[in-house]
């Protein structure tokens, strides 16, 4: 959902440079980790079948709902926040490579993306204690999706100036005795935003729902990893 | 998503491009889109992008599905284009350019170098466990999605597609959508047990032995040296 399509030269030198050290620092870290964890031969094909899994998703239309789905809290509940994270890098960098989203944006994308992967898996670990996989999956869902758009829009707002898209920026007061729903500039933004947040959690609590019924044993070691 | 395509390409094309070291194709392509990224002039961005255009020509690649997967990020960049052309028509421009000449850069690298000699390259500076994930998905990727086609194609023909009953369809894809995710975990296992037995330890073995560059690659790198040099100068055009 929050996965910016921003092409290369719009963002700052200093966000995507800082945002590139920050993830390569993690990969790093996790890359180590795993090394370490044991049972590599397991995890490895793991992540790489979530990442394609997330690369599909993302190619799912939704319809007359102008965002895509990228279930990656899904991943992360599945994956856990580690490998989940990995795979959201691995996906990131594979969308650049064919001219989704810039190569100078992957560490940015990574970032938030597999922020949402690891706050969402760190919530539904939490909440499924006290409530059932459904609800605490949404829950998670909303929570991380909301927090992760909200990082988006203020990346993309502090790199392009979206006040300027705004219909009254430059004109103060020009819209004030305006008293009907008017879906222009942020409205709208916002209204798409809260669509994609709704439908994507939608999806997940489903799927979730789906998983505890099919094969609950994959939910029972998300939790307890 | 035209992967099978660009796999195609990049595997069984013959150009000048193709026969390049891909060392040398990974250095020039970080060139120019180091280029693109810093050249804020509209002649500057016209020139790396009819320069990409003249390689894309040259490394005789299918120049349609090429255009085709370009026009994702130019549609996406339209948003910000239009934001930067309130302040001037140029910057709008520019931002489109940059796009279009990114995207055109990447797809051009990527058609013309196979999967595994371009993450194969990534070891240099990342982790072996890293380059696999990537080897991992790649693979994987291909195998689900031909799966999900199939589904998609079942879930029609049953009925379980409705154009107006949107709640229906959510419902019918979220199905879908597990279903595959389970199909894909016990692919992982299916992965595990094959690479297990063929006595994978976390690294698969990619031949990243260093070769000297040829003349072709020589003048390619000068050539990207060239552009780079270009944009940095203030032509007083």
């Amino acid at each position: 959902m929050s996965h910016i399509h921003l092409p290369d030269g719009v963002i700052s030198p200093v966000w995507w440079v800082t945002a590139w050290i920050i993830c390569l620092l993690l990969i790093l870290f996790f890359a180590r980790r795993l090394k370490k964890g044991g049972d590599i031969r397991r995890k490895i094909p793991f992540i790489g079948v979530v990442g394609a899994l997330m690369l599909i998703f993302m190619s799912i239309p939704l319809g007359f709902i102008p965002v895509h789905l990228s279930l990656a809290v899904l991943c992360g509940i599945l994956a856990g926040p580690e490998l989940g994270f990995t795979a959201v890098f691995a996906v990131n960098t594979i969308l650049s490579l064919m001219g989704h989203g810039g190569f100078t944006t992957i560490g940015l994308n990574a970032l938030i993306m597999g922020g949402e992967a690891v706050l969402g898996s760190l919530i539904f670990k939490n909440l499924s204690r006290r409530l059932d996989a459904l609800a605490s999956s949404v829950i998670a869902n909303i929570i991380a999706l909301a927090l992760s758009t909200a990082l988006m829009v203020l990346v993309v707002s502090s790199a392009v100036g979206l006040t300027h898209a705004l219909p009254i920026h430059d004109s103060e007061g020009a819209v004030e005795n305006i008293r009907f729903l008017s879906l222009a500039g942020w409205g709208a933004v916002y209204l798409i935003i809260v669509l994609g947040i709704i439908t994507e959690s939608f999806i997940t609590g489903l799927i979730v729902r789906f998983f505890s019924k099919v094969r609950p044993d994959l939910l029972n070691s998300a939790i307890k990893n | 998503m035209h992967l099978a395509a660009i796999d195609y390409m990049a595997n069984n094309g013959d150009s000048f491009l193709h026969r390049a070291r891909p060392l040398t194709k990974v250095v020039i392509s970080f060139l120019f889109l180091i280029s693109l990224v810093i050249s804020n002039h509209l002649y500057k961005a016209a020139v790396l992008l009819v320069v990409t255009i003249i390689l894309i020509f040259l490394s005789k690649v299918n120049i349609r599905q090429i255009l085709h997967l370009a026009a994702y990020p130019l549609v996406f960049s339209l948003i910000f284009a239009f934001i930067r052309m309130q302040q001037s028509w140029v910057l709008g421009v520019l931002v489109l350019m940059k796009a279009l000449g990114a995207a055109l850069n990447m797809l051009l690298l990527l058609a013309t170098t196979p999967y595994t000699d371009l993450f194969g390259l990534l070891s240099f500076f990342l982790p072996s466990v890293i380059v696999d994930v990537f080897l991992f998905t790649y693979r994987s990727l291909f195998i689900l999605l031909e799966k999900l086609e199939n589904m998609v194609k079942n879930i029609r023909l049953r009925g379980g597609f409705h154009p107006s009953r949107l709640f229906f369809n959510l419902k019918n894809l979220a199905g879908a959508v597990g279903v595959m995710t389970i199909h894909a975990f016990d692919m992982s296992e299916r992965l595990y047990r094959i690479y297990s037995l063929r006595g994978y330890e976390g690294k698969i073995p990619i031949d990243n032995e260093w070769q000297p560059p040829s003349l072709a690659d020589g003048l390619l790198f000068l050539f990207a040296l060239i552009v780079l040099t270009g944009v940095l100068i203030p032509w007083n055009i």
